[in-house]
């Protein structure tokens, strides 16, 4: 079956409840072949459960899910043989070795990529032999994202894939999904972290209580949704949402535990209003920053929460 | 077909890689037997250690050792071993067990003997020891009576001949041997839900419900591994009791191997049963126990039930390793073939009807 328009994945009208509480709410969205398309969202958004759905793990209440043209509910086991997934944990028999557990995977499919292919890509050649059991939290990590490649997917599934790595095994796993990318392949990531979705993403979809309440681009979401800078502070003494907002060319003001965030129109009205109430209230600002607005303030922005919560 | 062996490969490598699985499976029912076969070796064995004192002359002693080495068993062999000694070496034999009587001739039988007085040979035995008390006095006295009818030259008008119920002699050894293979099938068969119990608390077979790997294949696939171990298990089981202890399988083949692999369905289906409604491992492995320890013992694994009260009766009568023990001693010890043994197929077969169509009913993956 063709793919129409390049669209690999179709998703509308998606409804997924658990009682009385609406996981997935009426969500529609469209991933392109060649595209990475993040999911963010705070935990209990719907966005495990959307993409569950989408690989056939779960069924919906209602609405559809189409992936490479065919529908996920009817032939479910046609859209497994061409996809891959990642779980979030790394979930495999503790008692096999690296290279057991890649050849078992290999087995369960038609078509797969040799196992010293996906041994390389878990960069694991030293702990082949080791059981799943024995490798450390990162190589684990490392084996369980490789896996999502055994069956040289068209389109790959990864929940969180640098969870737990180090920074220079994360820069690896970026590769690897650039180069599958590069390969014309789709990749639908969800992740915490924002450096990783603003690099890796060509479109995000944030998502809150079971609905996608926007979609686009980065660059375009941070534009379309804050045009101010950001200042970022510790204060002791906190005056108060109020005062903060009085200050020269404020437009909104957040406050996270500690954490304050003002969004301004001109830096530097507002920095010396800042600085001038300080010294009149005689209290100490720390860890003081001036920033352009990112990822993460638009989450907070639209969500009212901070992605790591 | 290639992810039905995959899944099998992949069972064999993580048991073999399970130090407890592999203790529980075949050291476990072999310590069993060596323990117990080795402890009981002498209950039930109609063979009976004698020292002689004899403070006679030679001539009577001979006449009882001829007594005595003339009752043999069905077998041919004799009941009796005999050995001979100084009344203080033989005491000491009797109290560390090593003899179980000692018959002591007296100076005084040669001239009783030719005066034509009676005379009396002295036995010392623990009476504690059931099988003294049942079957060695009476067959003393009758050895007694017999030679008394010899001696008198007078040949008796009635004569009591002893039929065994049984064909072969019971020894504890051929009773406990089934008992073993039954309670090994029993532990591996409720142990096997463990597996599935810990792969889906792991998300295991969830990250598998991710590819195209049909649920059902992992279920035919453990059946499949485990059919092959308690298979295994049977055989070292039946090997070590033949070598060790000279237990002899007198029934059909094909016969103990149905009985065997339909007891262990029965097991490994009330594992399953457990696994539809214990989430956690560490949730399963008390119910495991509570479940299996009083049946082991309830079901005669060990020793024949006869003295319960009333009210456990029914719980004997209901519980499936009661009736599987009984299936493999019927054919391990009578030979009695799988055609005759219906009501106890019926039962496991019940059994396994039942835990599978609740198991269908209320199991989940995830």
């Amino acid at each position: 079956m063709s793919v129409s328009s390049g669209k690999v994945i179709e998703v509308t009208d998606l409804v997924k409840s658990y009682g009385s509480i609406k996981a997935v709410d009426q969500i529609s969205f469209q991933v392109s072949q060649g595209e990475v398309f993040g999911m963010l969202g705070p935990n209990g958004a719907g966005k495990t459960t959307t993409v569950e759905i989408v690989e056939g793990l779960r069924s919906a209440d209602n609405g559809s899910a189409t992936v490479l043209g065919i529908d996920v509910a009817r032939d479910t086991r046609a859209v497994k043989e061409r996809i891959g997934i990642q779980p979030q944990n790394p979930a495999l028999f503790p008692s096999l070795t690296v290279r057991e557990t890649i050849r078992f995977f290999r087995s369960l499919y038609r078509k797969s990529v040799p196992t010293s292919r996906i041994v390389e890509l878990a960069s694991l050649q030293a702990s082949r032999d080791v059981l799943f059991k024995n490798l450390s939290g990162g190589q684990q990590q490392r084996l369980s994202v490789s896996l999502a490649f055994v069956n040289d997917p068209e389109i790959i599934f990864l929940d969180e894939p640098t969870t737990g790595l180090d920074p220079q095994a994360r820069r690896a796993m970026w590769e690897v999904i650039e180069t599958f990318r590069r390969a014309g392949k789709t990749v639908v990531l969800t992740t915490h972290y924002m450096e990783e979705a603003q690099r890796l993403c060509d479109r995000i979809a944030i998502m809150d209580y079971g609905k996608i309440i926007a979609l686009d681009s980065p660059q375009r979401l941070i534009e379309s949704n804050i045009k101010e800078s950001a200042i970022q502070f510790k204060m002791r003494d906190y005056p108060g949402d109020q005062m903060l907002s009085s200050l020269p060319d404020v437009s909104k003001v957040i406050r996270e535990d500690d954490d304050v965030i003002v969004y301004t129109n001109n830096i530097p009205s507002s920095i010396s209003g800042l600085l001038g109430m300080a010294s009149q209230r005689s209290t100490e600002l720390s860890e003081l920053s001036v920033r352009q607005a990112t990822l993460e303030d638009v989450f907070l922005k639209l969500t009212g929460k901070r992605i790591r919560d | 077909m290639r992810a039905f062996s995959a899944v099998f490969i992949s069972y064999y490598r993580q048991f073999v890689r399970d130090r407890g699985a592999l203790f529980f499976t075949f050291i476990f029912p072999i310590m069993f037997i060596l323990l117990f076969g080795w402890a009981f070796r002498n209950e039930g064995a109609q063979r009976f250690d004698i020292g002689l004192v004899n403070q006679g002359s030679p001539q009577s002693t001979a006449i009882i050792t001829f007594a005595l080495d003339n009752v043999t068993l069905d077998s041919g062999d004799k009941l009796f071993r005999l050995e001979s000694g100084t009344f203080d070496d033989m005491m000491r034999s009797l109290e560390d067990g090593s003899l179980d009587a000692i018959i002591v001739i007296p100076a005084s039988m040669d001239s009783s003997l030719d005066q034509e007085q009676p005379s009396a040979i002295e036995v010392y035995y623990d009476p504690t020891r059931i099988s003294n008390q049942q079957i060695l006095v009476p067959i003393l006295n009758q050895v007694v009576n017999g030679l008394n009818q010899y001696l008198q030259g007078t040949t008796p008008l009635i004569t009591l001949d002893e039929e065994t119920v049984q064909s072969r002699e019971l020894r504890y050894i051929d009773y406990l041997v089934p008992g073993v293979l039954g309670m090994s099938l029993m532990f591996s068969g409720i142990y096997g839900g463990l597996p599935i119990i810990q792969q889906r608390q792991a998300h295991i077979i969830k990250r598998l419900g991710a590819t195209p790997l049909r649920r059902s294949m992992l279920i035919f696939g453990d059946l499949a591994f485990r059919m092959i171990l308690v298979l295994l298990t049977a055989a070292l089981i039946i090997l070590v009791g033949s070598l060790v202890f000279d237990v002899q399988m007198v029934g059909n083949w094909f016969s103990l191997c149905g009985v065997v692999v339909l007891g262990s369905l029965v097991f490994t289906s009330l594992g399953y049963l457990m696994a539809a409604f214990v989430k956690t491992e560490e949730a399963a492995i008390p119910i495991i126990n509570v479940v299996a320890m009083p049946m082991m013992f309830l079901s005669g694994t060990f020793f024949e039930i006869t003295s319960m009260p009333s009210f456990i009766e029914p719980l004997i009568k209901a519980l499936p390793l009661t009736y599987l023990n009984d299936a493999l001693r019927q054919i391990m010890v009578d030979g009695t073939p799988l055609h005759s043994m219906t009501t106890d197929v019926a039962v496991l077969a019940a059994w396994v009807v039942v835990c599978l169509g609740i198991t269908i009913r209320f199991f989940r993956w995830d």
